[in-house]
């Protein structure tokens, strides 16, 4: 039983992933006084990615070929680690928080690696500032999480969503992982990824040089990102939806609860994104600032039982 | 000869020893002083400094049917910006070469390098002999397209070559090429950068990709077909070019504009002002990423485009212009129209400044980015908006319209040279371009008829016409022949002059910045490559 709901649960997100980067850029256009594309748009896209013929650069090597591969699977592997609508249903007994960060991180490296090899001026640009800004917002999440693990007294996710108690200050690691998942998704104020300016690229510089099937799986596992970060603040910091024992009803409402919650950060996001202006490049580095200490003040919230 | 004339030739023959040899002026705002080619650099030299202008323009006529000889023509801004004073000198032909001016005066280099490349005449002592628009790629050596015996069919052999680009070396120093070919629908330019991480320490602009040869094209047209090639040089300052180009040709002809004639052209050349203006604010904001006020920006813009559809069936303004006035009134209807328009788009405008000045994450974007120091953009000769920008405050508008001095037009200045600075002169200018063409209309009432003088019969002649496009200073030097045919038309935009700003602006920025730097000096691509 939890073997088909473990996969049926994995392809569910998978599927729905790209629902919430189209949803984004909606609610976007729409507050922009546009049209906009439709919410399904991520799926036509992705569907003419996978059949579309891919160019591959002379000068490139195997770590361009492989990395698609190693960061689409990288992204699937840290989505089983994160309890969604109710626990008992990830496969937290095999990694904690650290490994979900760490496992993302070796995407990551290769897609800046990947960024690298073809030698193109704009992946060697989009990589060093991803090198940048991950040593940024790595210990910026692992502090944000970490102080609700102290209220549970263990890093690993499930454990952490089932105490399913909302302390101020997992009020104030909510906020601070909010920002990382800003950095993380690559949207503005840091990176801005409807841009079409290659030169303050950031994400989209590092995979510039990919096309066809290959973009596809980069697209699908920022998406899957995007949305493992989306129910990171939902579920394990803010668990109203956390459901426990195991029956259909509960499933259902569960599922409900957890869907308007993740349709509420998407409106934040939405809102944020089209408000303000993106940041100079240098300034990511006050942002990240005030996110880790939103972080440490989470902790300490934390350690005086706030 | 009138006594401002005397007294500069007195002054000149005094102060350089220079002998002027003859002294021309087929119009009042106009002169042409002819010297010896051995006078010429010294006389250059001479206005360059007594008029602290810098070259406006610099260009060769093959004059050899006529005179057996090529000539160049070197253009200041006198005496307080009021008068248009060449200098002029004959080169003869078995001989093309002539002492570069670049070393004293550098806005001078560009034009010389076009020189080169146009007529095979040879400036020599600039450092910097490169080609810009026939690409040493595609272009074999020794063809030279603005001579009269050039002949196209012949250009398919011959040697290629290769550009060379300024190399900058050292530790940790790399370079970033981009583009002819971009992410965005923009013209095509070849941006070379060098960048110490990501600090900017050297930009080399490389253009020309646009070059359809639009100076030779010209050649041998009637005016008719010249105000429609004017109109299709640059697509967003359609009415800019041919007014500049009419007024080239109005201005031999002696033709005496109709005064509505004269306040109708003031309002549509500020009604292209505003599109672009707003189009270029919208620009400013979306580099930066702050989506929302670019698409407030793009809203005006696009209804200012749908107010010129509306008043003359284009939107870009085509079709406006004719050889001694315009061919569309307002009145009626139209002109209620555009009186409440203009209401209208004054608060949706203050709406979205008001947007932009609140926004500080928008502030800190373009507060103290790429600045242009003042005495750079005077030696590169940046004029127009970017030159407003930074100190320079020269406006062809304020210098020499007189309909727009009946209605006390002010010019917009800024100090700092920053893209604030920049987008600062362009809500100050869209602002007093409302106001202006509310004027306009009022008078329109005084001058009820009169939409073009007559065409005369064409006759031989030269002359410069000229107008304050949204860029900034658009020249348009027109020779005509016997027939009345165009024999020569050098156009000279201020994006000749500013895009070498743009180059020193961006210097100790971050690479990102590049874009809004880019976006804040608006350069035509098409004006520039001709």
């Amino acid at each position: 039983m939890k073997t088909i709901v473990v996969i049926g649960q994995t392809l569910l997100v998978i599927l729905l992933a790209p629902l919430i980067g189209g949803f984004i850029r909606k609610i976007k256009n729409n507050l922009r006084m546009r049209k906009g594309a439709p919410v399904l748009q991520p799926y036509y896209n992705l569907s003419k990615l996978f059949i579309k013929q891919e160019v591959v650069s002379d000068n490139s090597s195997w770590i361009f070929k492989i990395t698609p591969f190693i960061v689409l699977g990288a992204a699937v592997t840290a989505l089983l680690l994160v309890p969604f609508f109710h626990t008992g249903f990830s496969l937290s007994n095999i990694g904690d928080f650290f490994a979900l960060i760490f496992i993302l991180s070796l995407g990551r490296f290769f897609l800046a690696l990947a960024g690298l090899d073809t030698a193109s001026s704009f992946g060697g640009m989009g990589s060093s500032r991803e090198m940048f800004l991950s040593s940024l917002v790595e210990p910026t999440a692992i502090l944000a999480v970490m102080a609700v693990s102290l209220n549970a007294g263990s890093t690993n996710l499930e454990m952490i969503a089932n105490v399913g108690a909302i302390p101020v200050s997992s009020l104030l690691a909510a906020l601070a992982l909010f920002l990382v998942t800003i950095v993380e998704t690559g949207r503005i104020p840091i990176d801005n990824q409807e841009t079409h300016l290659e030169l303050t690229m950031i994400h989209e510089a590092m995979v510039l040089e990919y096309s066809g099937r290959s973009l596809a799986m980069i697209e699908l596992a920022a998406y899957i990102k995007q949305a493992i970060f989306f129910s990171l603040i939902a579920g394990i910091i803010l668990p109203f939806s956390i459901v426990y024992p195991f029956s259909y009803a509960q499933v259902l409402a569960g599922f409900a609860l957890f869907g308007g919650e993740i349709v509420a950060i998407a409106v934040i996001t939405a809102v944020t994104e089209v408000s303000i202006a993106k940041m100079r490049l240098f300034r990511a580095v006050d942002f990240l600032a005030f996110s880790f200490a939103l972080g440490i003040m989470a902790v300490v919230a934390q350690s005086i039982r706030l | 000869m009138p006594a401002s004339y005397e007294k500069i030739i007195s002054e000149l023959k005094e102060k350089t020893g220079a002998i002027p040899l003859r002294l021309d002026y087929p119009a009042a705002d106009e002169a042409y002083l002819e010297v010896s080619l051995s006078d010429f650099n010294k006389t250059c030299l001479w206005f360059h400094k007594k008029f602290n202008s810098p070259v406006m323009a610099f260009f060769a006529v093959d004059e050899r049917k006529l005179s057996g000889a090529y000539a160049i023509y070197c253009l200041f801004l006198a005496l307080d910006g009021k008068k248009w004073l060449f200098t002029r000198a004959a080169i003869p032909q078995d001989y093309p070469r002539f002492n570069s001016l670049a070393r004293e005066i550098y806005s001078a280099s560009r034009f010389e390098r076009e020189i080169k490349e146009m007529f095979g005449i040879e400036p020599a002592g600039n450092p910097d002999t490169r080609r810009l628009n026939l690409h040493d790629e595609v272009w074999p050596a020794g063809f030279y397209p603005l001579r009269k015996d050039f002949d196209s069919r012949a250009v398919q052999s011959g040697e290629r070559g290769e550009y060379k680009f300024d190399r900058i070396d050292g530790e940790g120093v790399f370079e970033i090429p981009v583009g002819p070919v971009h992410a965005g629908i923009i013209g095509p330019g070849h941006f070379r950068f060098s960048v110490a991480g990501e600090p900017i320490i050297n930009l080399e602009i490389r253009l020309g990709f646009t070059h359809r040869g639009v100076e030779k094209l010209f050649e041998g047209k009637d005016a008719h077909t010249g105000i429609e090639l004017s109109e299709r040089v640059c697509g967003d300052a359609a009415f800019s070019h041919s007014l500049s180009f009419c007024r080239a040709m109005e201005k031999i002809a002696k033709a005496e504009l109709p005064e509505r004639a004269q306040y109708l052209r003031a309002i549509f050349l500020e009604l292209e002002r505003m599109y672009n203006h707003v189009n270029d604010i919208a620009g400013i904001a979306l580099d930066v990423g702050f989506t929302f006020a670019a698409g407030y920006a793009a809203v005006i813009k696009e209804s200012l485009l749908g107010v010129n559809e509306k008043l003359t069936g284009s939107r870009y303004l085509k079709g406006v212009n004719v050889l001694g006035g315009v061919c569309r009134d307002i009145e009626g209807d139209k002109k209620i129209f555009l009186k409440n328009y203009l209401v209208d788009t004054g608060n949706d405008f203050n709406r979205l400044t008001a947007m932009l000045y609140s926004s500080t994450s928008f502030m800190d974007r373009v507060d103290g980015t790429g600045i242009l120091k003042r005495k750079t953009a005077f030696d590169f000769g940046v004029t127009g908006l970017a030159g407003r920008a930074c100190g320079i405050g020269l406006d062809l508008r304020k210098n020499f319209e007189e309909v727009y001095n009946k209605v006390n037009f002010k010019a917009a200045k800024e100090e700092k040279g920053d893209v604030l600075a920049r987008l600062n002169a362009r809500i100050k200018e869209f602002e007093e371009s409302r106001r202006l063409i509310k004027y306009f209309l009022a008078k329109l009432d005084e001058v009820k008829t009169g939409l073009a003088a007559a065409a005369g019969p064409a006759r031989e002649g030269f002359g410069l016409g000229y107008c304050e496009s949204w860029r900034g200073p658009l020249l348009y030097w027109v020779k005509l022949d016997a027939a009345g045919r165009i024999e020569r038309c050098k156009i000279t935009d201020a994006s000749v002059h500013n895009w070498q700003g743009l180059a020193y602006s961006v210097l100790g920025n971050i690479i990102p910045d590049f874009p809004v730097c880019n976006k804040s000096f608006d350069l035509s691509y098409a004006a520039n490559d001709l």
